[in-house]
């Protein structure tokens, strides 16, 4: 078997690389197949929190790249999920602890046992980017529809373009509020398109469910209610090779105004008479 | 600055009868800036390079009118799906033919020496064109000149576009103006 293996990535921190691997992975798994995620953010990491796995960590990457653990002693299992594996970062290390041949023989060993390697890259496009694209040969740009964030995912489009081994890129556009980019005040997905001249692979609406959902260490593809959840689902449809629609939220969020107005209006004239 | 009231009072005029200019939303605002952004982050262009340009352009056009240098604009814009590199000069007058001969001719001069002290060493040229720019620019008698003749306030602006794909949109540059 030879899975694929997926940076995600996207220069500016905070726009939600983490979220969206957590996500990705937990859908994909979710869908039957055999994942396993690999955080690259050495000394900061994270995605084991997102997944509620932080007391279950005992060795990292840094101990399989040093030979302490086999690689396969330092997977963790998921709680929910027996399909889904995570691959630690070290939090006491600097990036400099693994290499780019490293992680790439790292991801060549996973994806002959997974179907999907996910490699959770560090901000920036330092040596821990470098690292973290070692091995992979697709990437996805997490971005928002904020000048920063784009500004940073068109240097980081530029920077995978020059890599050979990267196949193919998508933009996933995060934080989405449909509202404002009814109404223009904030830059609409055919803006964020345009300006970077990227293929979409999903929108992610504004949750506050993914507040919530990390408080509790619970991925928020698991609630079927959320519309962010909802969102990546489709995402991990789309990386698996469905042709799934795009939510249009600003339809929705324009039907939504409407129905309130009409109510208001209907409630108005209740008091009135 | 006469001119912005003006127009601030024309659009005044015009919002009383509920016509105002329409207004610019806030995203197009960002969608403007991002473009003229990752023009310049695309293009490899240091400041020091954009200075660079815009010191070897100032040379090559005093040598035919003398502009206001202080006042000189050098911007990316984007028309269309073209990006354009857009000059904006404030002519402070026109120089007459005479002058214009003498500069051509120092140039050629100027030219035919270093190529004369550079005619067994290629490898060097650039750097002695480097140094020949530094010593000769400032101190430039077409230099002096214009700061004598600054207070001319008979200014006319020349618009030139160093992009040669694209056409001059004049509209464009009375906005900027």
């Amino acid at each position: 078997m030879s899975g694929r293996v997926i940076v995600i990535t996207s220069g500016k921190g905070g726009v939600g690389k983490t979220t969206t691997n957590a996500n990705i992975g937990t859908a994909l798994a979710r869908a039957g197949k055999k994942v396993v995620m690999i955080d690259t953010d050495l000394g900061l990491r994270n995605l084991d929190l997102l997944l509620g796995l932080e007391n279950r960590i005992v060795y990292t990457i840094v101990d399989v790249v040093e030979e302490r653990c086999k690689l396969k002693q330092a997977l963790v299992k998921d709680k929910r999920n027996p399909n889904l594996c995570l691959l630690a970062a070290a939090q006491t290390r600097d990036k400099t602890a693994v290499s780019e041949e490293q992680l790439k023989e790292i991801c060549d060993k996973l994806k002959e046992k997974f179907d999907f390697v996910l490699v959770d890259c560090p901000a920036g496009i330092e040596q821990g980017f470098q690292n973290a694209v070692a091995g992979a040969t697709e990437a996805i740009v997490v971005t928002t529809p904020e000048m920063s964030a784009v500004r940073d995912a068109d240097r980081i489009i530029g920077l995978l373009e020059a890599k050979e081994e990267i196949k193919s890129y998508k933009l996933l556009l995060n934080r989405y509020r449909s509202n404002m980019a009814a109404s223009k005040d904030m830059m609409s997905k055919d803006d964020v398109v345009e300006i970077l001249s990227a293929e979409l692979i999903g929108i992610i609406p504004e949750d506050t469910g993914i507040i919530t959902s990390t408080n509790k260490g619970e991925p928020v593809v698991n609630d079927e209610n959320s519309p962010a959840g909802r969102a990546y689902r489709n995402v991990a449809e789309r990386i698996m090779g469905n042709d799934v629609p795009f939510i249009d939220f600003e339809e929705e969020a324009k039907v939504s105004t409407k129905i309130k107005k009409f109510f208001s209006k209907f409630l108005k004239k209740g008091k009135e008479n | 600055m006469s001119e912005n009231i003006f127009t601030e009072l024309y659009n005044k005029i015009l919002g009383l009868f509920g016509q105002a200019a329409p207004k610019e939303d806030s995203k197009d605002v960002a969608v403007n800036r991002l473009r003229v952004v990752l023009m310049q982050d695309r293009t490899n262009l240091t400041p020091e390079l954009l200075q660079r340009m815009r010191k070897e352009l100032i040379e090559l056009l005093s040598k035919y009118v003398e502009m206001d240098k202080e006042a000189l604009e050098l911007n990316f814009e984007q028309e269309g799906e073209q990006m354009a590199l857009m000059l904006s000069i404030p002519v402070v007058r026109a120089k007459d033919e005479e002058e214009i001969e003498a500069a051509i001719k120092a140039e050629e001069e100027a030219k035919a020496a270093a190529e004369d002290s550079n005619s067994d060493d290629d490898d060097e040229l650039d750097d002695d064109l480097d140094d020949e720019e530094d010593d000769d620019f400032d101190d430039d008698d077409l230099e002096d000149e214009e700061v004598e003749d600054s207070e001319n306030d008979s200014e006319e602006v020349i618009e030139e576009q160093v992009d040669p794909v694209e056409e001059e949109k004049p509209e464009n540059k009375k906005d900027k103006e």
